[in-house]
């Protein structure tokens, strides 16, 4: 009994010496064989567990499938209707900017009397330059109503129905202004040449004309009022054969690009 | 007899539609070109239809052109009835049923007529000019086929002409 008490006395006092060394021991040091029975218990873990993630994960991957399928279908049709509404704003940008523009030349020339047109359609033919209008004369179109964008000028009514016109642009061969260099206010006549310039002719070879010049209308013949943009000069030829100057002048107005125009009203041209 | 009027009366209807095409779409995609339709139908018309009646409808569908340009009142049925009788003429030389033919016909029928058209307004094919000319010129030569092919199988459609 002395023996066996002795025994357990060795043993409490063995285990408590452990406990303390373990206690007051180095972390590393001490947790190694933790670590052993953690990672063991991680191999065992996977071991038993393997099965059921497995299963588990082709469950939820498949479940995830048809989520991320129908996750994708949903964003793509958002991105399709972000799309669109970007197409949208753009355009609406670019109408407001349009109509901005038409709005602030409407304000600059508050002495004209403005009636907004759209286009409706171009000539039929190559060599023609003549566009049709969606206002007529219900809306106060007439023949020889001078039309204008807010960039200069486009050109003028030639035939008028009650909501269509037909217009004469300033590119077309038949298509004569008259009109002047801006700065040395020398007089000549616009024509047309069918393509996207004009000429400016019956200019003396000795006038004072270089490339640059802006051409405004004159305001003679009582058709469009004086002043109005028309073009620049961007080539002058002098033939010592001709009498007269070859001036090519580019119009301020893109005629391929046209969209907002301007009809001028009557009883404003009879104040010109 | 009404068939035949039917018939027109439908190739109206389709030229309408081209001429929507022409004036509007096209240009909307590229403001300088211009391609022509009625050409095709003009060779349609010479190949499968009675001379008076395609006259008829060469006349109609120009005049209805006129509308849509600033050309001089008159010049552009005259431009297209002269195309009329020299394709009417050309039938009897060259075999207008081959779809080749019909497609140099159109190229070269679109130059004569802008040709012409330039030269009567005094204007000069310029720089910037040529390029939508020769894309017109292609273009009408590749619809030409297919406008006169239309022309035959609406006589077909309406029984007057067996395949």
């Amino acid at each position: 009994m002395g023996r066996h008490n002795n025994r357990v006395i060795l043993l409490t006092c063995s285990a408590a010496l452990i406990l303390i060394l373990l206690s007051t021991g180095q972390y590393g040091a001490t947790s190694q064989g933790v670590g052993y029975i953690r990672e063991g218990y991680h191999v065992f873990d996977k071991i038993i567990s393997a099965p059921f993630v497995f299963v588990a994960d082709i469950w939820s991957t498949y479940i995830g499938l048809v989520n991320t399928s129908r996750e994708n279908r949903e964003l793509r049709l958002r991105n399709d209707r972000l799309k669109v509404r970007s197409m949208i704003l753009d355009e609406l940008k670019s109408e407001n900017r349009r109509l901005r523009a038409m709005l602030d030349f409407k304000e600059a020339h508050r002495e004209l009397s403005l009636i907004p047109a759209n286009l409706l359609s171009q000539d039929i033919t190559l060599i023609f330059k003549t566009a049709i209008i969606d206002r007529g004369s219900k809306s106060g179109f007439h023949v020889d109503m001078p039309i204008l964008s807010p960039d200069g000028v486009v050109g003028k009514v030639i035939a008028v129905s009650p909501h269509t016109s037909q217009i004469l642009l300033i590119t077309d061969p038949n298509s004569a202004i008259p009109a002047h260099i801006e700065s040395t206010r020398v007089k000549g006549i616009i024509k047309g040449r069918g393509g996207n310039l004009l000429t400016l002719e019956y200019v003396r070879k000795a006038e004072d004309v270089k490339i640059g010049d802006s051409i405004v209308t004159s305001g003679l013949l009582n058709v469009f009022p004086s002043g109005l943009k028309i073009g620049t000069v961007v080539e002058v030829r002098r033939d010592v054969n001709q009498m007269f100057a070859d001036i090519i002048v580019k119009p301020y107005v893109e005629m391929d690009k046209i969209e907002g125009i301007f009809g001028i009203a009557q009883d404003m041209e009879a104040s010109d | 007899m009404l068939k035949i009027w039917k018939l027109q009366i439908s190739l109206l209807g389709i030229f309408c539609a081209a001429i929507l095409v022409e004036i509007s779409i096209i240009p909307s995609l590229w403001a300088p070109l211009r391609v022509d339709f009625l050409i095709g139908l003009i060779i349609g018309q010479v190949i499968f239809i009675p001379f008076y009646q395609g006259f008829s409808f060469v006349v109609l569908a120009s005049l209805m052109m006129e509308a849509f340009s600033g050309a001089r009142i008159g010049l552009i049925p005259l431009l297209y009835v002269a195309l009329y009788l020299a394709t009417d003429l050309l039938k009897e030389v060259i075999y207008l049923e081959n779809v080749y033919v019909q497609a140099v016909l159109g190229v070269l029928f679109y130059f004569v007529l802008a040709g012409s058209t330039a030269m009567i307004t005094g204007t000069s094919f310029l720089g910037d000019m040529i390029v939508p000319l020769v894309a017109g010129m292609v273009l009408t030569g590749l619809v030409s086929p297919f406008m006169a092919r239309l022309v035959g199988r609406l006589q077909t459609s309406y029984g007057l002409r067996e395949l």
